[in-house]
């Protein structure tokens, strides 16, 4: 090819090569659901004019649908300054756009084009789009235009929408009051449930509850780095694996929280507890197998109520709602004392009404036999896993009344347990010391109630 | 009917005061004069010389590669000023500014594309060009000093893109620019982390690594400095040693091969023009194709408290992070960068080989070309591995090999001279023992007077390494692999670091053979030190607490 060949060529594949640029930008996928949307309505309009009888109420829906039909393609966005949200997502649901459509209502029933449901709510009322955008209830990214993108089903985008009943985790990020709340029932339920088995034995939020676990008032904001990995491929669902892709829209916090309560968590996190990576035994986790307790509704609630943990979205204290004050319990005596064991959570690892002590890897108990080197690993991991926290009407006899009041306030450290393994890992979970979280007269209650409940010895000694 | 005559128009037009005005000359008549006047009379063109040696234009000569290199860069100008229009400084703002050319600004994202895009490609089109120009011996006098202008270029070309990695302000930029900048804390004396910076003084919040932070830690600090050496600070400084670069190669002339009788020169309008035009077009043509089919990567927004696993550096260092493994910090971040560009530097002073001036002459140059591809080859390996074999933990994992599977803890490693070594003399005996053998090497090739039968001396060095290993797996101290290493680094070490230079370099003065044994014993003390660890789990073969050294 000679140089004049190839400089008209090579220009020619310039100029198209911009063309191609500029027609891949000018085509932006929200494109045609914008325009698709204002045929839509102009076509509403022009029926609803041909409907109407009288002539000038017509005439005003002619001109609303030439408006409709006239309407610039643009980028629409809701600013909200306060919350700290541009949302670009009336760029496509522009039924939801209140400058487009002032009434935020329309006949249509498909997304994008469908308006909000429910806007004559007192929810959507109180809290108005133009000031709280899309994303501070519904999460997902709202600067992004294209729909993989704009709903956080994308790499990197650490907060995808919130389906379901999740999106409830969005009410108690601002209102303390979410336990009274209409429309906040199973974010309501998930904390109640989330007291009820015990969770805040190990898990404090906001500082209130046991000190075992991590805290969980800021779990929302938990990094993707930190949850995902190889132990992600390790969770199921209805006895399925996730689908395999790193950052799919089923890899998301929700689904890790989830599948702590609807998986034993031990299969979720087993870690190495036979030291096969690492130079020291790591136990799996040691958090209790919730899977005979919950319901997976009874999951999705405690995700909701745990999705609005989050500390590092900046909300103004205007926009908070507090919540009542804790009521001190009429109760008194061993009554008051079962209330205060499921008051702190004791029920985590003891169980519901101090009836079965749960799991406590690689410690030693009841039913296990003798350790043998020559055991298989699979076998050796069978007994670790009968290892158990305090069955505690079985142990707390054995005490006399401030003893055992002694022994709630400074706990039992984790290296004082006793392995069924010596070389095995030291067991995770530990009773920390309540003195100073419970107060006097509970802790005397619950002693109380404790010594109330405690097996008989009926031997004759 | 009159007919339109566009002789007659166009003489009407480039003869009008408005025309002359603006262009020097009248009707191009293609005349010789013409031509030249083309070059002399426009001042974007008479950097180039009116004519030229046609050897000169030839692509398989040049690769193109000079030219297409300052292309990137003018196009790289051009995407980034208008990326400036939009882009704000701030860890605020930063990463939301992106997000807005990705998805909001006309054009923006396809800007942002091309700009990375063409960034990483002038990386390689740089090197590329100081590649062909070595195989061709174009560096030699009197372009010694053009080539170590050359060597500057490349170094701010890695800067420049390195400064802009930071910007994004998403998890990639901020991890890979504290990988990056972690090592200059190890550099010696003027680092707290580098031997004797104690010493001297030298803490976390006054070193060098401080002075390009800004701070302790990447930070809003760091963002503004790096945006203002990527912007303005190194552009300048490249603009003007860009303008000395030109301006030397065209006073030492074109093609640095000796001239023919009778050698006619061409004119440079239209011949280097046309082809420097094409060169251009092309290189915009492939930026313009490739961002519009792949995007940029942005990751999420920076979280100093989250560590990515991996945490990698901007491919073109990350080489110099696959050394990290084998060497502390302060030899792989430092000493050995300094080495390649002092040494590249220095090339031209020490060799002496008269031969191979203007043309591929492997067979002339022998040694220099050896060594040089032998460097590149092992720069580019590095990267292969510390980009595509490391994984979660930086462990080692195949391309097969998924990263959600568990790998096991390398296995401990030790030291041969050191506190937990087994030579605990590390002062007494281990720095003379290394010194001599160091000396030993650097001179026994030049001492050796008579030259060496390459594969009679091979042979009886790998007949002593095989022995080594076969006694070595006769008491099963070592296995297969360990063996695989040993004959295949060390032989080569052997080979590149020893043979070579006895056979080619020993009739060198001593000066200029010092410092060619200084640049290949460091070359070779990579291999040996991949092998050390590789194959037998040597963290350090000496180490000097006291003044936190350790090599």
């Amino acid at each position: 090819m000679s140089y004049r060949k190839a400089f008209i060529v090579s220009n020619a594949l310039l100029l198209a090569a911009f063309f191609w640029a500029f027609g891949k930008d000018f085509f932006a996928p929200w494109r045609p659901y914008q325009a698709k949307y204002y045929k839509m309505a102009a076509e509403s309009l022009d029926k609803k004019a041909a409907d109407e009888k009288d002539e000038k109420k017509a005439a005003l829906f002619k001109a609303e649908a030439r408006k409709m039909r006239g309407s610039p393609m643009e980028i629409k966005q809701i600013i909200s300054g306060d919350l700290g949200r541009f949302d670009r997502c009336v760029t496509c649901h522009v039924g939801m756009d209140e400058y487009t459509n002032p009434t935020l209502k329309n006949e249509f029933t498909e997304n994008p084009y469908k308006s909000h449901p429910k806007v004559d709510s007192a929810l959507v009322k109180a809290h108005p789009f133009t000031k709280f955008g899309c994303t501070s209830c519904h999460s997902g990214q709202g600067l992004a235009t294209s729909v993989e993108a704009a709903h956080g089903w994308v790499k990197h985008w650490e907060k995808p929408m919130l389906k379901g009943v999740h999106i409830q985790g969005s009410c108690v990020k601002c209102h303390g009051d979410f336990e009274t709340l209409k429309g906040a029932e199973v974010a309501a339920q998930g904390k109640k449930l989330f007291n009820k088995h015990g969770c805040q034995g190990c898990h404090a939020i906001n500082g209130w509850g046991g000190v075992v676990s991590v805290e969980l008032g800021d779990i929302a904001d938990k990094p993707f780095e930190r949850i995902a990995g190889y132990n992600f491929k390790k969770i199921r669902f209805d006895g399925k694996e996730l689908p395999n892709d790193h950052h799919h829209t089923e890899w998301n916090l929700q689904n890790w929280i989830l599948a702590h309560l609807i998986n034993d968590p031990a299969s979720v996190t087993p870690n190495d507890p036979f030291a096969h990576y690492n130079a020291e035994p790591i136990p799996p986790s040691g958090m209790p197998d919730f899977t005979k307790e919950l319901t997976r509704a009874d999951a999705d609630a405690i995700t909701a109520y745990l999705s609005g943990q989050t500390k590092e979205e900046v909300i103004p204290y205007r926009y908070h709602v507090a919540g009542k004050a804790p009521v001190e319990s009429s109760l008194t005596g061993a009554a008051h004392g079962k209330y205060v064991y499921t008051k702190y959570g004791c029920q985590g690892c003891h169980g519901l009404d101090a009836k079965q002590g749960r799991r406590r890897f690689n410690a030693a108990g009841e039913g296990q036999v003798e350790y043998d080197e020559k055991m298989p690993e699979a076998e050796q991991l069978a007994q670790m896993n009968l290892g158990a926290e305090p069955t505690l009407p079985k142990l707390v006899g054995t005490y006399t009344h401030d003893e055992l009041v002694h022994k709630l306030e400074v706990g039992v450290a984790a290296t004082e347990a006793k392995k069924w393994k010596d070389a095995g890992p030291m067991p995770m979970v530990y009773m920390p010391a309540w003195k100073g979280k419970i107060s006097k007269r509970e802790l005397n209650d619950l002693a109380i109630w404790l010594r109330s409940i405690a097996e008989k010895d009926e031997s004759g000694f | 009917m009159p007919t339109l005559d566009l002789e007659k128009i166009k003489k009407e037009v480039i003869d009008s005061q408005l025309w002359r005005s603006v262009f020097r000359g009248g009707v191009w008549k293609d005349t010789p004069r013409d031509r030249a006047g083309h070059i002399i009379g426009n001042v974007w063109l008479h950097l180039h010389p009116v004519k030229v040696r046609p050897r000169a234009l030839k692509w398989a000569y040049t690769w193109g590669m000079g030219g297409i290199s300052f292309a990137l860069y003018l196009l790289l100008t051009l995407t980034g000023v208008a990326l400036m229009f939009y882009y704000r400084p701030t860890i605020g703002l930063a990463y939301r500014d992106i997000k807005d050319l990705e998805f909001a600004v006309t054009l923006g994202m396809f800007l942002r594309n091309a700009h990375r895009w063409a960034a990483q490609a002038m990386v390689v089109a740089v090197i590329a060009h100081m590649v062909r120009v070595f195989l061709t011996g174009a560096y030699k006098k009197p372009r010694e000093f053009n080539w170590g202008i050359g060597v500057l270029l490349l170094t701010l070309t890695l800067f420049l893109s390195f400064t802009g990695y930071l910007l994004p302000w998403d998890q990639l930029a901020i991890w890979a620019v504290t990988v990056g900048t972690n090592m200059a804390g190890a550099t010696p004396v003027l680092g707290n982390e580098g031997p004797l910076g104690a010493l001297v003084g030298m803490r976390i919040n006054n070193d060098v690594r401080f002075t390009l932070l800004g701070g302790t830690m990447v930070g809003e600090n760091t963002l503004l400095r790096f945006y203002v050496m990527h912007c303005v600070a190194v552009p300048l400084v490249v603009g003007i040693l860009l303008i000395l670069h030109f301006w030397r190669i065209r006073k030492d002339s074109f093609s640095a091969a000796p001239y023919e009788a009778n050698e006619a020169k061409v004119d440079v309008w239209p011949h280097l023009v046309k082809r420097e035009y094409i060169a251009a077009a092309g290189t915009t043509l492939f930026i313009m194709i490739w961002s519009i089919l792949q995007n940029a990567p942005l990751e999420a927004i920076a979280n100093p408290n989250v560590t990515t696993n991996p945490s990698k550096a901007p491919w073109y260092f990350v080489g110099l992070q696959e050394l990290l493994v084998y060497f502390d910090p302060w030899i792989a971040g430092v000493v050995m960068p300094g080495l390649i560009v002092v040494g590249l530097i220095a090339i031209p002073y020490i060799d002496t080989n008269p031969k191979g001036v203007g043309y591929y002459a492997w067979k002339e140059r022998p040694f220099a070309n050896t060594l040089f591809m032998l460097g590149v080859v092992m720069w580019f390996a590095l990267i292969y591995i510390g980009y595509a074999l490391r994984g979660p933990n930086y462990a080692w994992y195949w391309p097969w090999e998924s990263w959600y599977m568990n790998k096991p803890a390398p296995p401990a490693t030790w030291s041969v001279f050191g506190p937990k070594g087994v030579g605990a003399y590390s002062m007494l005996i281990g720095i003379p023992l290394m010194g001599a053998i160091t000396a030993a090497w650097m001179l026994l090739p030049k001492l050796i007077q008579k030259e060496l039968d390459g594969k009679k001396t091979m042979g009886a060095f790998l007949g002593l390494l095989a022995l080594w290993a076969g006694v070595g797996m006769a008491m099963g101290k070592m296995d297969l692999v360990q063996s695989g290493y040993l004959l295949s680094l060390v032989g080569a070490s052997f080979y590149y670091g020893f043979v070579l230079p006895q056979r080619h370099i020993r009739t060198l003065d001593w000066p200029r053979y010092l410092v060619t044994m200084v640049l290949v014993v460091s070359t070779m003390s990579v291999l040996l030190k991949m092998c050390a660890n590789l194959a037998f789990n040597i963290k350090y073969v000496l180490t000097i607490p006291a003044i936190s050294m350790n090599i």
